[in-house]
């Protein structure tokens, strides 16, 4: 019983963004993070999602797709150096290289994660709305 | 103008009764407590019977998501939030369904013979 069709797609664009925003934490907690556990600072991770064809829809849709995070890649562009050096991982000229976290784009990154959220939780606000509407017709 | 649907299969099952001709004794008694009687009681009864299974279960996964979330073994709160709407929603339809079932039946009590 499916009472509440396309559901499941909403569902699923909100874990995907979800992941997002987890995603946009972690750059911004570790924007002055210096050493990692592979060496170096902290680089920039991207989430990038794909479409994934639900199965088992019987009824309407045959072929809607849902979205599914593809992968979460590092951006490789350099991070900036900043004479310091205090620093424990200044090199032995003083410099030391900070994570490629741009906090700006982080913040734009985060508003269209939540705008998104938003957008996909009043689909689901209404898809049940439609489905408790419909049982009204009874009364 | 054509009949409203629901009428049209009466008018049809009606019929084989306005046949004067025909053995009305034997054939009543027959069509309502052999082949046709019992059933399609049973179907129903048994049809109804997984509709609230499937509510149960429907509840059931609901109420095992929620309590994932609140253990800290999940972080999908949506899924729980949506898997408890969808119980909602499913188990005002049965209670539509009941409503209609026993309104049928107080309609037919009411009926005058």
């Amino acid at each position: 019983m499916n009472l509440i069709s396309g559901i499941e797609i909403s569902a699923s664009a909100l874990a995907a963004q979800k992941t997002r925003l987890d995603i946009v934490a972690q750059n911004i907690a570790n924007a002055q993070t210096t050493r990692t556990a592979k060496g170096g600072p902290y680089q920039r991770q991207v989430v990038s999602f794909e479409t994934e064809l639900i199965r088992n829809q019987g009824m309407a849709g045959g072929g809607l797709q849902s979205i599914r995070v593809a992968q979460v890649t590092t951006d490789r562009s350099p991070g900036q150096q900043v004479y310091n050096p205090q620093h424990p991982d200044a090199s032995a000229d003083g410099l030391v290289t900070m994570p490629n976290v741009n906090l700006s784009q982080e913040m734009v990154d985060l508003i269209t994660a939540s705008r998104t959220y938003e957008a996909n939780l009043s689909v689901v606000k209404n898809a049940r709305q439609m489905a408790a509407r419909t049982l009204e017709i009874g009364k | 103008m054509l009949p409203v649907g629901s009428v049209n299969p009466l008018l049809s099952g009606a019929s084989p009764l306005t046949k004067v001709d025909s053995p009305l004794l034997p054939k009543v008694p027959a069509g309502l407590l052999g082949s046709t009687g019992a059933a399609p009681t049973e179907g129903f009864g048994k049809m109804l019977d997984g509709l609230v299974a499937s509510v149960d279960a429907k509840q059931a996964e609901a109420q095992t998501l929620t309590r994932r979330v609140l253990l800290g073994e999940s972080d999908q709160l949506h899924q729980s939030v949506i898997a408890m709407q969808e119980a909602g929603v499913s188990f005002s339809l049965m209670v539509e369904v009941r409503n209609k079932l026993i309104e049928s039946y107080q309609e037919l009590m009411r009926m005058q013979v």
